[in-house]
């Protein structure tokens, strides 16, 4: 059902290739020393610390003033971890050197850090010595990724469930933050359409009325003038691959039709020959000629003009399973080769109202508006479909065999549904259900009821983990192997534990730290590690949010479509690299290379890249290197019109270094729209005179205009409003810097920041549960044990695997 | 965009997009849906994220309407509107960066969201879902959530906001958000089912294998609570709580499973365009009051920092951005711009209510209609003195055609309070509220 296919590579080739790349991974590595941490001789004494407070904090953190409600007048020195709630979050403004405020006096460099790795040094102790607190996450219900997922590997089945149930709230970031993720009347009414429609589809129900899948391409903005994808034909441009399932054998209606003008409802581009090829998995269904039309005006009635394309109903036998259906126009050699008239933008009016080209506007060519997919019309049994193979284990000789085939096929199924082994009231209730089946639909209806039903139980729907009995309130224990098999897969897959890690956890080896360690070692190469990128990387980064921005067109004419893919797939793609390759997650900032196609490396001003598919390209120069040049990056941090230094100093505050800024506070006097000679930076320093402002926007603004060579949508600029950029400014440790390339390399020489923030963020994820005070010690740890492999993310992520707060729960206080 | 075939008299047809997703399958459709009785009250809500242009919003003079640019596009009810002027929504005031959360939360709640990323989420029962529960009884659906922007940006809402408020205005209790729908074709589903033929006995297998899941899952939720813990109980309560309320409404579809139902086209997706989504959905909200699937409906046209831009009436630049408008007028004029759009959709879901006749009247005779926004001017975040009107009758005792100023300060929940008095659910306190309105001769 129905989720467009993009112009991806192979997912199996790159799979390949990395898991060489990652076998080799971190054995072969020469460990590097570590980052963080320094000798612990030069740590203060009690009376140092207290004075350092005394000298540098107290003027505004006093019991009176209580700046930012925090006073450190009268804590404790000599008892650091028994405040470590205030104390972490004093380590965090100066692991990043934001406090004292720019302009306070400061102790020298060596002082400072001296004293910011005494206090962790202090907590870390403490919580080495007293045990750990793993926290308590609540009860899990799956969200709406893990729900397809969980549906793909339980059923082999691929949904948008997009189309079935709704979003999920998000909290700390994150969208399966446990404490969120609520039930209402109206989501388990989802559930309940969700469940029929699943089990139907997945058993291949001959019975199940038609469905339709609509397949769309925006009108206005995306160009189709370039072969889109490998599942398109070669000489082919613009049209889409879409992935349908077809549920049952039977008769299916394909339909095809044509992009018109916005002013006429013409169908465009009627003025040259085109041909639209229709593909089934490959093979050619039909072919559509459309003639050019020379007369445009006396040759063609209305009705025809607008409606030629009404009657591109392709009726055709197909067989149960995903099947990728492709529409695509003919390529023409002098679009290719650049000669004939140029397109204009595709946002300008004159673009969107025409509807062909000789009229003066531009290149006007026919595109492809949408597909539709209907049926089943006259639905058979399917003799096979990936479904069946996964669910029909075992088939009944005879009707006497039915009921024990039908518990072999269920026990199965909800072992793996239910995360655990099966229980004799589990399928005493499936059997129920099977029951009533086979009365209205016989062995195959028994069986997908039973599927139905196993799809709304809470064992499905939630994730539980219960405290063991008899231990006292509040005490952290370790979770048993399925708990834990669970807690693995849907970190590192977003979906149930596949057979191999429920059978671990089954015989109860799976906590072994040998056996965790290949596990998770295993999951990383497996493609639905790939879960990790979207769910993971998209939203700790934002880049999700490339998929719903819209710059204003008269400020960034050229942004389309095109481009807006481009962006999700070079960060996919870089991403990717980084785990399968097992990467320093160091490089996420520095790597010098990237992935791109002909439309992003000309938005990028790369020469060299020709074709509309993605290959590894190593950056001319260091001033796009790393996520900080990457355009969807670049995109989200910035408003529709313009670039955003608040929205982009927050982001690295916020995301890269771990330390957000607090809320601008109520009434805040607007930043006025006069032009101002010098542009934005002018009126930025303006608004900074304002005390109120200054405050954090000193901080902040500097971090952004680091970036203010990358317009809103990441083209290269060294202008804004005609005058010269200036990229330069101070980090809030007190280093200078000129441009982005020596802004990043600031940011790499102090890499704990970072390096915590991102294992705080996988930790979130992980655990689905905010992170609090008690967990840095353990991020700390991670980050410290993933030194000696240069941070490789098989380090961080086992780090994460193996922490308590992971592998441990508390008991109900 | 709604065709009504006058062939056919007895049908309704629904469509996404026009022709072209026209479905060949309408006798497969089975909508278990009645026909209204006797004429009943509706309450709907409607709102506005990010405020207005305010100059333009309010009327000139009080008292007789003076109807504000903004307001043209309803002219033709005029004499049922009464514009609000004064209130205020003061729980949403806070010293933190979570203003548009807070305005959200508190429009229909009247109380201040708990700022919290996860753990402790909480606001207060929201007005609709007062009048909800007690109209539950009555009609399958208890409300109806409707929405026009999927909520799927990522990354902390706000500061220190879980996105949950964001993403909705009802609370089903303090603890519990209800999310809103944004696509047609699952309100469809959720207004008619998804059984497969109109066939009665197949409507009464359908509603029998529903009761016969949600017996079996309630069992088992109970046999889960059994054994977890004290503070893991609320999940699978709000579980418990979602299958009671299915179960209720089951029931009542096996109670009217001998009702006559017309045909109803299942749209199939969310269309492309702006105004047509939003028209399939209030039509959809005025279809489910017409066949008395439910009493109570909210409508979010806009939430807070949406960043929808709407080039079809010439503007580019995202709502959220351009309501920070920095007094520039041509940001202001373009704020105006989307006001009046809104109100032209909002103008075709009366139209709808009154094109519907219902008992001696029309739909629109037993609705009433709140319409407004949680801030006042977007660009300072004001939560003093929100556009506020309401669209009612006298069924309701409401005196339309007017423009009444509230004394500085008077909470916005006191209209609300007065509203579900007027839908005769009788409370004395409502959220923030400190009394209730005279809506007849104020």
């Amino acid at each position: 059902m129905f989720r467009a296919l993009k112009g991806t590579p192979s997912a199996a080739l790159l799979t390949a290739v990395v898991m060489a790349a990652f076998a080799a991974g971190i054995g072969a590595q020469q460990p590097a020393p570590p980052v963080s941490g320094r000798p612990p001789d030069t740590a203060p004494s009690q009376v140092e610390a207290r004075a350092l407070l005394d000298k540098y904090c107290v003027g505004c953190h006093s019991d009176r003033a209580k700046t930012g409600g925090l006073s450190l007048q009268s804590i404790d020195v000599a008892a650091v971890a028994q405040h470590a709630e205030t104390w972490e979050k004093v380590v965090r403004k100066l692991r990043v050197g934001l406090m004292p405020p720019i302009g306070m006096p400061r102790p020298d460099a060596t002082t400072y850090d001296a004293f910011t790795a005494w206090v962790e040094q202090q907590i870390d102790r403490a919580a080495a010595a007293g045990g750990p607190d793993p926290g308590r996450p609540p009860i899990h219900r799956l969200n709406r990724t893990e729900y397809t997922n969980a549906v793909r590997d339980l059923l082999g089945l691929e949904i948008d469930a997009r189309a079935l149930l709704p979003p999920d709230d998000s909290g700390f970031g994150f969208d399966n933050n446990a404490d969120v993720l609520a039930v209402s009347p109206a989501l388990l009414d989802r559930y309940l359409v969700a469940a029929q429609s699943v089990s139907r589809l997945a058993v291949g129900d001959p019975t199940m009325r038609p469905i339709i899948g609509i397949y769309r391409l925006p009108y206005l903005t995306l160009r189709q003038e370039d072969r889109v994808g490998n599942d398109l034909p070669h000489g082919s441009r613009g049209g889409m691959a879409v992935r349908h399932y077809f549920p049952v054998d039977g008769e299916y209606v394909i339909k095809v039709r044509l992009q018109a003008s916005s002013a006429q409802a013409d169908i465009r581009g009627l003025d040259e020959t085109n041909e639209v090829d229709v593909r089934l998995d490959g093979e050619r269904l039909r072919l559509f000629r459309v003639e050019p039309v020379t007369n445009y005006v006396s040759n063609l009635i209305a009705d025809e003009k607008q409606a030629l394309d009404s009657d591109w109903n392709i009726r055709l036998p197909v067989k149960a399973g995903l099947r990728t259906v492709s529409v695509a126009l003919d390529q023409k050699n002098w679009y290719v080769e650049g000669v004939g008239p140029q397109r204009s933008p595709v946002s300008s009016f004159g673009y969107s109202n025409a509807h062909r080209t000789n009229l003066g506007i531009g290149r006007i060519e026919m595109g492809i508006d949408e597909v539709t997919i209907e049926g089943p019309f006259d639905g058979r049994v399917p003799e096979a479909s990936p479904t069946r193979e996964r669910i029909f284990i075992c088939r009944p000789a005879s009707q006497a065999d039915e009921k024990p085939c039908a518990q072999t096929i269920l026990s199965a199924l909800a072992r793996r549904a239910f995360r655990r082994p099966v229980t004799a009231a589990d399928l005493d209730l499936l059997m129920g259900f099977y029951e009533d089946g086979v009365a209205r639909r016989g062995f195959e209806g028994g069986i997908q009821a039973a599927i139905e039903a196993m799809l709304v139980d809470p064992n499905f729907l939630f994730r539980v983990e219960l405290d063991p009995p008899g231990l006292a309130a509040g005490t952290a224990y370790r979770l048993s192997d399925l708990e834990l098999a669970s807690r693995l897969s849907f970190f590192l897959w977003s979906s149930l534990p596949d057979e191999e890690l429920l059978a671990l956890a089954e015989s109860g080896r799976l906590a072994q730290p040998a056996a965790l360690d290949a596990q998770v070692r295993r999951m990383l190469t497996d493609p639905r590690a790939d879960a990790l990128l979207d769910n993971f990387f998209g939203q700790w980064l934002l880049v999700r949010n490339v998929g719903s921005v819209s710059p204003d067109p008269k400020a960034f004419p050229d942004f389309d479509e095109n481009l807006r893919e481009a962006f999700e797939e070079e960060t996919r793609l870089f991403l990717h690299a980084q785990l399968r390759e097992d990467r320093s997650a160091r490089e996420l900032m520095d790597a010098n290379y990237t992935f791109l196609n002909e439309r992003l490396a000309r938005h990028y001003g790369v020469t060299g890249v020709y074709g509309s598919h993605f290959r590894r390209v190593t950056l001319p120069d260091a001033r796009r290197a790393g996520l900080l040049g990457h355009g969807s990056v670049l995109t989200v941090t910035s408003y529709a019109n313009r670039t955003s230094v608040v929205q982009r100093g927050k982001w690295i505050l916020e995301n890269l270094l771990g330390s957000p800024p607090p809320p601008p506070p109520p009434d805040v006097p607007p930043l006025e729209n006069t032009k101002v000679e010098g542009g934005l930076r002018k009126r930025m320093e303006q608004h900074r005179q304002n005390p109120v402002c200054a405050a954090c926007h000193a901080q902040l603004d500097p971090l952004g205009f680091a970036l203010e060579n990358f317009d809103g949508v990441g083209t290269w600029r060294t202008t804004d409003e005609r005058a010269p950029i200036d990229a330069s400014g101070v980090m809030p440790d007190g280093t200078k810097f000129t441009g982005p390339i020596d802004f990043r390399e600031a940011l790499q020489s102090r890499p704990e920041a970072l390096l915590r923030t991102l294992t705080e963020k996988l930790l979130t994820y992980a655990t689905g549960r905010g992170a609090e005070h008690f967990d840095m010690p353990e991020v700390r740890r991670i980050v410290r044990e993933a030194a000696p492999f240069d941070y490789r993310w098989s380090s961080l992520i086992l780090g994460v695997v193996k922490s308590a707060p992971f592998q441990m729960r508390r008991s109900a206080s | 965009m709604i065709l009504t075939r006058q062939s056919l008299p007895r049908r309704t047809v629904l469509r996404g997009l026009g022709v072209s997703l026209a479905l060949p399958l309408l006798d497969a459709m089975v909508p278990a849906m009645t026909a209204a009785p006797a004429p009943v009250k509706r309450l709907s809500t409607v709102y506005v994220g990010m405020g207005m242009n305010m100059d333009l919003w309010t009327p000139a003079s009080e008292g007789p309407l003076d109807l504000s640019p903004i307001l043209q596009p309803i002219a033709a009810f005029r004499d049922r509107t009464l514009v609000l002027s004064g209130f205020d929504s003061k729980e949403a005031d806070a010293h933190d960066g979570g203003v548009h959360p807070r305005c959200q939360t508190a429009w229909l709640t009247g109380s201040k969201p708990f700022p919290t990323e996860g753990p402790g989420i909480r606001a207060g029962i929201s007005m609709d879902q007062i009048a909800a529960a007690e109209f539950e009884s009555e009609t399958q659906l208890a409300s109806m959530e409707l929405a026009l922007e999927s909520f799927e940006l990522a990354g902390a809402c706000n500061f220190g906001y879980s996105c949950a408020y964001n993403n909705t205005l009802c609370w089903r209790n303090a603890t519990t958000p209800i999310p809103m729908e944004v696509n047609p074709r699952v309100v469809f589903e959720r207004m008619f089912g998804t059984a497969d033929s109109t066939d009665q006995e197949a409507r009464l297998a359908y509603v029998k294998k529903r009761r016969s899941i949600l017996d079996a899952v309630s069992a088992r939720a109970a046999a889960l609570n059994a054994r977890i813990g004290a503070s893991d109980r609320q999940k699978v309560d709000q579980y418990l709580d979602a299958v009671r309320d299915v179960e209720r409404r089951i029931q009542k579809a096996e109670e009217q499973i001998d009702q006559e139902i017309p045909v109803v086209d299942q749209p199939v997706g969310v269309p492309g365009r702006f105004e047509d989504h939003a028209r399939l959905m209030f039509d959809l909200l005025a279809l489910a009051y017409q066949t008395d699937l439910t009493r109570v409906g909210t409508f979010m046209v806009a939430k807070e920092q949406s960043n929808r831009a709407y080039p079809e009436i010439g503007v580019a630049e995202p709502h959220h951005p351009l309501s920070h408008h920095q007094n520039n007028p041509e940001k202001l004029a373009k704020q105006a711009k989307v006001n009046v759009f809104h109100m032209q959709l909002f103008a075709h879901f009366l139209e709808k209510l009154q094109a519907t006749p219902d008992g001696d009247g029309s739909l629109l005779d037993h609705t009433v209609v709140l319409y407004g926004s949680g801030m006042s001017d977007s660009n300072l975040h004001l939560m003093w003195d929100v556009p506020t009107m309401v669209v009612g009758s006298s069924t309701f005792g409401i005196a339309g055609g007017r423009h009444v100023r509230h004394p500085k300060g008077t909470p916005l929940a006191n209209l609300q309070l007065t509203l579900l008095d007027k839908m005769g659910v009788r409370l004395d306190r409502f959220g923030d509220s400190s009394g209730k309105l005279n809506l007849v001769s104020l």
